[in-house]
């Protein structure tokens, strides 16, 4: 937008790596599952 | 949705643009209030079956999906708060995105992949003539309207691709103003509230099967979180379907970001006596837009698929865990719905834009419904 503040900027690059934060930690948390770190009926 | 992820977060923040910055301790007590309603949910998902089981609300109560108790929550945990003043302070831990995001990556890892291969052909094609057809369509009515052209751009793209996020892209393809973007994501959370609920029934009374059922659902209403609540309510099947589909129409979001940049910069700028502007590069564009969540949701339902033929029935287990934080991720995201929507930039734009999302939603929905029949008939998960 054409009134982007560099706050605002700064908090755009926050965002894409919001986007990567979502993949990596859905990721690590089916790894977590399938070796069993996360033990099976702890999470209701 | 790259930026998207941006989106219900927009639509609430877009609301208020200089909102100010409140310290990281509340933003932990926000997302403390999200996951307290998420617990509330998965409370209400049992308890009010098992408490109504006898009366004449026995076949209420067990129709009432997990999706249905969060999104009410949400609201009313919203209102409470904007009562209590604490809403606005509490608003940085209500991440829409980012939960629906690593649901959907966890939700990867129930599909499986030859589902993902099936339904990326029909997928493709709806998502090409769909978003295609509602964008132009939109174009045009909001140009009967006498819509501002870039307005006009983040409205076409907002219906017809994926809501706030495709909004916030076209916003930085374009140089919309912040006043158009609040707006136009104040009016996908609008539109896309009732619709919830309401293609759930209309599901049932047209008489859909699930693939179908997924791909209307997930053609049609903008947020992706939402095509995820009204998915769940319908059916697992239906919520897999819904989510291939909206990730497919996520991916268009860069085309789209591509094409609307290349359109203001040669056509509507000259003509406007704007200077061109140095731009990225077209494939810079795309990769910015691209929503990294689907390289996410293809690895796990990769990996879920070959741990589940390696270690067979003794892998189940760890499949069933991350299928439950699947659920906790998903009902996060539908409660943070609730929590983020606001109203109050709707009020100063008048109906003019109201007028063409409502026209434009209901032509998605006929075009959508058309396609999801031909494209999902005889589809079997």
């Amino acid at each position: 937008m054409n009134d982007r503040t560099p706050e605002r900027a700064g908090a755009a690059r926050f965002r894409v790596s919001e986007d990567w934060a979502a993949v990596i930690v859905g990721l690590v948390l089916l790894g977590a599952s399938l070796v069993g770190l996360i033990p099976a009926g702890l999470v209701p | 949705m790259s930026e998207s992820e941006t989106a219900p977060r927009e639509a609430a923040g877009a609301a208020v643009p200089d909102a100010p910055r409140h310290p990281w301790y509340w933003a932990l007590l926000g997302v403390g209030v999200v996951v307290a309603l998420a617990a509330v949910t998965r409370t209400l998902e049992t308890a009010v079956p098992e408490a109504a089981e006898g009366t004449g609300l026995a076949g209420v109560a067990k129709a009432v999906e997990y999706p249905v108790y969060a999104v009410v929550l949400g609201l009313l945990g919203n209102a409470l708060l904007t009562a209590t003043g604490l809403r606005d302070r509490l608003a940085g831990g209500f991440r829409t995105e980012f939960f629906i995001k690593t649901g959907l990556v966890l939700l990867g890892s129930t599909v499986l992949f030859d589902v993902i291969v099936k339904a990326a052909g029909p997928a493709v094609l709806q998502a090409l003539v769909l978003v295609a057809s509602v964008f132009l369509f939109t174009w045009w009515l909001g140009g009967r309207f006498g819509l501002d052209d870039r307005l006009r751009a983040l409205l076409a793209s907002s219906v017809s691709i994926c809501g706030v996020s495709a909004a916030i892209a076209a916003a930085g393809a374009v140089q919309a103003r912040r006043e158009q973007l609040a707006y136009t994501a104040s009016l996908v959370i609008l539109f896309a509230l009732p619709s919830i609920f309401l293609l759930p029934w209309l599901v049932e009374l047209l008489g859909l099967n699930d693939a179908q059922a997924g791909a209307w659902i997930g053609g049609n209403i903008d947020t992706t979180a939402a095509v995820a609540a009204s998915g769940a309510i319908v059916g697992e099947g239906a919520l897999q379907i819904a989510s291939i589909v909206k990730s497919t129409q996520n991916v268009l979001m860069g085309v789209a970001a591509v094409a609307l940049t290349a359109y203001f910069a040669f056509r509507v700028a000259p003509a406007q006596g704007g200077a061109a502007q140095a731009r990225p590069s077209w494939a810079r564009t795309l990769w910015d837009r691209f929503p990294k969540f689907v390289l996410g949701f293809l690895v796990a339902s990769v990996v879920a698929t070959v741990w589940a033929g390696l270690a067979g029935e003794a892998g189940q287990a760890g499949l069933d865990t991350a299928k439950a934080l699947r659920d906790w991720f998903l009902i996060a995201a539908f409660t943070s719905i609730g929590l983020e929507f606001r109203v109050g930039s709707l009020r100063e734009a008048g109906w003019r834009p109201i007028g063409v999302f409502a026209v434009a939603t209901v032509f998605n929905l006929v075009v959508g419904l058309v396609l999801a029949v031909l494209l999902f008939r005889g589809f079997t998960l």
